[in-house]
């Protein structure tokens, strides 16, 4: 049999993969924060020794994440804030090394330490944060807090918030969902970060472009299986050929 | 079998769980001293098929690599203590408080539960209890032949009594606050409990400490906001929907190849 069949696997298995990514934007698509993937497909051409060059295995791979600003949602929650433009959040993640995020939906714990939605501690310029009680917390613009404490004429600034805006093509998403440098350093603070308190940032997953993309990876999918039926086709053909001799 | 089947019913499931806190939201609306459940989301972890960085030869590295996002959960709803507008009702026995703090009322099981919910209720001892008959503490009692009653800013009870010139100090309404209110358990009732996540209760006095000053003759209304729920929920049953136009798009890739092949 033709090994065309082969490569023709290749490519209706990828075209899978890429329905999965696809498929985890849309299943994203309600997640505050969220930065859609992009899947992209390449040929793996091998070509080996002689002959006409026409082995080319497909290969679906995630060239990027796309950066771009998701819709603002009101909240008018004090600990929601989102981020205008470009800028990240840090935060210490699990493995106790600063990762960042666009999510940021923040809450107090019970030692009054500021974390994130799914608890990781937000940091600020010296570390984790630490709110005193009985507050009312500001956020400012670039991330300082202040809080109104038992005294409501005095102004409190505990910390700012770790804000950064390292170069996007240095920044990869990692398998929790964060965001780290490629080199695994800590990017530096960057003062030009803006933040709106009282939002947060929708997902920035264009569902019609996603859905589009689900219906024309099926039409290729189908396509990739038209061709290994014909593949099994040629061999049938030419195996009845070989037994009418 | 095909990932993404599975990865669009992380997505059903979720934005299942978004509509039935929507739909809690929107039951509430007006229950006094709710407070909105929001549904936080998180894309669950990945899978790297292909590691980007990794040494392709001994001098070049790939610059892009394969990694599949399994889905999104829901890793919890969060109660949002945003404060609800004041409405004024005139009754007595009806108060709001205008910032933060919770009531302090007892359970029959002898812990103490907290809630924003200041509809009381005078029982037939003329002691003060909640709707459901729960002692507010600590505790007041309103004694026989009160003509009008009086609840102070700081939480103090007065009573003019029939007969009597000078007002009866009756006793003051406290405050506990959390320092993680949203860490609280809502255990239905209006009323929630302590949890590890909320922090120990901080008692104090109404309008000192940052705890809100006591309204007397006011209610706080729910802080559902009925417009922002509806938009969720639009919001949702289009994601829904296209999470299940993602499960059929997939089924038929299977049924495809399994028909053809």
């Amino acid at each position: 049999m033709d090994k065309a069949l082969y490569i023709s696997m290749t490519g209706a298995k990828h075209n899978m993969l890429a329905q999965t990514v696809h498929a985890n934007n849309l299943a994203n698509a309600n997640t505050t924060g969220f930065r859609a993937d992009l899947a992209q497909a390449r040929s793996m051409p091998v070509y080996n020794g002689d002959g006409y060059p026409s082995r080319a295995y497909a290969l679906t791979e995630n060239p990027a994440t796309d950066f771009s600003q998701g819709q603002l949602i009101e909240t008018g929650r004090d600990l929601d804030f989102a981020i205008e433009g470009d800028g990240f959040v840090a935060v210490q993640s699990l493995d106790g090394r600063e990762a960042y995020t666009r999510s940021a939906s923040l809450q107090i714990t019970s030692q009054g330490q500021l974390v994130t939605g799914n608890g990781l501690p937000v940091l600020g310029e010296g570390g984790p944060i630490f709110l005193p009680p009985n507050s009312k917390i500001e956020i400012g613009a670039d991330g300082s807090i202040s809080t109104i404490g038992d005294d409501a004429l005095e102004l409190i600034q505990p910390d700012r918030i770790r804000l950064v805006n390292p170069d996007l093509s240095q920044l990869i998403k990692s398998e929790d969902g964060l965001f780290r440098l490629e080199n695994g350093n800590a990017a530096p603070v960057d003062g030009e970060v803006r933040l709106q308190s009282g939002f947060v940032e929708g997902s920035n997953v264009n569902t019609i472009h996603e859905f589009t993309e689900v219906l024309s990876l099926s039409r290729q999918y189908e396509l990739s299986v038209k061709l290994m039926k014909s593949v099994e086709g040629n061999s049938e053909a030419s195996a009845r050929l070989l037994q009418s001799s | 079998m095909i990932q993404a089947l599975y990865v669009s019913k992380t997505g059903l499931s979720a934005q299942d769980t978004q509509l039935s806190t929507i739909s809690n939201n929107l039951a509430n609306a007006s229950t006094v001293g709710y407070k909105r459940d929001r549904a936080v989301f998180e894309d669950l972890f990945y899978q790297v098929q292909r590691q980007p960085g990794a040494q392709s030869t001994q001098d070049t590295q790939l610059p892009s690599g394969l990694q599949v996002g399994t889905g999104v959960r829901v890793v919890g709803t969060q109660k949002e203590f945003t404060s609800g507008s004041l409405q004024v009702t005139g009754n007595s026995l009806d108060v709001a408080i205008n910032g933060r703090g919770f009531f302090q009322v007892l359970t029959p099981d002898g812990e103490l539960a907290y809630t924003r919910n200041g509809q009381f209720h005078l029982n037939a001892e003329g002691d003060i209890v909640n709707a459901n008959g729960l002692l507010l503490q600590p505790g007041i009692n309103v004694p026989e032949g009160t003509q009008q009653l009086t609840i102070g800013d700081d939480g103090v009870v007065s009573a003019t009594v029939s007969g009597q010139v000078e007002p009866q100090e009756l006793g003051q309404i406290e405050l506990a606050d959390f320092i993680n209110p949203a860490g609280l358990q809502a255990v239905g009732g209006n009323l929630f409990r302590q949890t590890a996540a909320s922090g120990d209760p901080i008692n104090g006095i109404a309008g000192l400490d940052g705890l809100g000053a006591i309204e007397q003759g006011s209610l706080e209304n729910s802080n559902v906001d009925i417009v922002e729920e509806m938009v969720n929920m639009i919001t949702t049953q289009r994601v829904y929907e296209l999470n299940s136009k993602v499960i059929s798009a997939s089924d038929q890739m299977l049924q495809y190849i399994s028909q053809n092949l």
